[in-house]
């Protein structure tokens, strides 16, 4: 079955992370000059606005700052409401969307904000693996 | 006590289109500016070609070329909801400096017939986030669609935070509708006007169906179709109309991030930076508002910005809903038009907020069409900000009633 969800259009300075999602890897922008991770990939450290970037592999580890379930998607998401949106903390600085796997997304009140989560990827198509978190199981 | 800018530029007019809300036969944007344009200009007195500075959301050199007027001054701020506020803050700024005398500020979004004709024109909400912004690329993957997709993880934060119940926030579209109730041009009057319209319960607005949870249909705003417009004047200007001025007395803008990414504390926004600014120039403080037009794009949106504003602590500004103090016969009024809520929205809602908050201080809230009265209060001061993008621009007027 194909993937029927929306496939990222791919900028001019981000392949070292898709190249890395390819391969399990969650591959962040580091400034070289002040050692601090961002997110989104920039070109230009938004801290101490060096050019001087680089890309490192991350811990795929974060905890959750906030969530709330969809009940409207884009593309092959209509099919999947209501799903569960979230914003994760990543463990390196900065923050990342994603959707929030192995939730109920009918019981909302149930999942908890600064709960541990990790990243895995979902295959879209020969070039494209998507980063989605999950909870990690107590 | 006021600044150095009170009576440097006053608002001295403020219409809407022939119709508003959801309209049966389609119309383009461009004919709500229009007919705004022309009801501003009849009311106040000013002809079309004595206007020399244009303000609006990206529409100015179509609506210059459509009227005929050779402008000294073009603003296109295109920054979602709240371009309209700072389209007073840089009216006032250009009066102020003697560049113009007589300022046109236009709104037009067919948000309701767009879906039958197309939104068309040039209107640009400006968020910058086109195919190639990696904001976009790294977000667009998850099927998020729509504002309330984003606002709803601002809720769950703010909830989070405070220990508040998403029931503390539907009081504020339960008001809302209160003060639609008194007033025949909001869309949700009457259940004669619409199937939904008249009075709600906070039980209703709870119960309703779910668009992204924690925001249920009623904690959110309509789509309609909505033009307006106001004039801004140099008090020489002002002086010789024969409608009543209300005076920018301050005026400030901010942004805190353009993409929900960066948004660093969800559960604040730009507006206290923008209302500090706004306060320091009128040389007032909240404590000094005695009503506020705040921008109700989700009930979420109105309970934050009343925080920022100063008008409530952090994490209680629902209770100025809940206690009674917005609702019609309250001591502080809040959207007395019904609100983004309850009376229109089409998309961008800065307009509304600023044809009310004249209408209230020049004393002619109950000149609705229909004459009903009802809804105009006794304020002589009001405080009106307006949250444009994913919660990302904020823009604060404070307005005063002529002496």
């Amino acid at each position: 079955m194909s993937y029927d969800k929306p496939i990222p259009t791919r900028g001019t300075h981000t392949k070292p992370f898709w190249d890395g999602a390819r391969l399990g890897k969650l591959m962040l922008p580091r400034c070289q000059d002040c050692s601090r991770v961002h997110w989104y990939p920039r070109h230009i450290c938004p801290y101490c606005h060096s050019t001087n970037l680089d890309w490192i592999e991350g811990s795929g580890r974060g905890t959750l700052h906030t969530y709330a379930v969809q009940y409207v998607g884009a593309g092959g998401w209509a099919k999947e409401v209501p799903f569960v949106s979230a914003y994760i903390d990543l463990q390196e600085g900065d923050r990342m969307l994603t959707v929030l796997r192995g939730v109920d997304p009918n019981k909302p009140e149930d999942i908890r904000i600064g709960t541990p989560v990790v990243v895995a990827f979902e295959q879209a198509d020969d070039e494209t693996f998507i980063p989605f978190w999950r909870v990690v199981e107590a | 006590m006021t600044g150095p800018l009170y009576k440097a530029a006053a608002i001295v007019g403020a219409a809407e289109s022939n119709q508003i809300g959801f309209l049966q036969t389609p119309v383009t944007s461009l004919q709500l500016h229009i007919e705004a344009i022309r009801n501003v200009c009849d009311q106040t007195g000013i002809p079309v070609s004595r206007i020399e500075g244009v303000f609006s959301t990206g529409w100015s050199t179509e609506l210059c070329e459509h009227l005929g007027i050779r402008p000294k001054y073009i603003d296109t701020t295109a920054v979602g909801g709240c371009s309209f506020e700072m389209h007073v803050h840089h009216a006032l700024a250009a009066i102020y400096s003697g560049i113009i005398d007589v300022a046109l500020i236009s709104h037009g979004e067919n948000g309701h017939s767009a879906r039958k004709v197309g939104s068309g024109g040039t209107v640009s909400y400006g968020r910058g986030a086109g195919v190639l912004s990696p904001a976009n690329e790294m977000s667009m993957a998850y099927g998020l669609v729509g504002a309330a997709s984003g606002y709803a993880h601002a809720m769950v934060r703010h909830m989070h935070r405070y220990g508040t119940k998403r029931e503390d926030y539907a009081h504020i579209a339960k008001v809302a509708r209160d003060w639609a109730t008194l007033n025949p041009r909001a869309a949700m009057y009457s259940k004669e006007k619409h199937p939904f319209g008249g009075p709600i319960t906070v039980e209703q607005v709870e119960t309703s169906r779910l668009i992204a949870w924690p925001l249920t249909i009623l904690h959110c705003c309509m789509v309609t179709d909505h033009g307006g417009a106001v004039l801004v004047c140099s008090p020489k200007v002002a002086a010789s109309l024969r409608t009543r001025p209300v005076w920018i007395a301050g005026a400030g803008e901010a942004m805190g991030h353009g993409n929900m990414l960066e948004m660093e504390d969800f559960t604040r926004t730009s507006a206290a930076q923008s209302a500090q600014a706004a306060y320091t120039m009128a040389g007032m403080g909240p404590a000094d508002m005695e009503m506020a037009m705040i921008y109700d794009s989700f009930t979420i949106t109105a309970a934050i910005t009343v925080e920022m504003l100063g008008l409530a602590r952090p994490g209680e500004g629902h209770l100025l809903w809940k206690d009674g103090r917005a609702a019609p016969g309250g001591n502080f009024p809040i959207n007395t038009n019904g609100g983004g809520l309850s009376f229109n929205h089409s998309g961008m809602y800065g307009m509304p907020l600023l044809i009310e908050a004249y209408r209230q201080l020049s004393g002619t809230a109950e000149d609705g069409v229909h004459g009903v009265p009802g809804k105009q209060t006794r304020a002589r001061t009001c405080v009106v900000n307006g949250t444009g993008g994913a919660l990302s621009t904020t823009g604060t007027l404070v307005l005063i009633a002529d002496d």
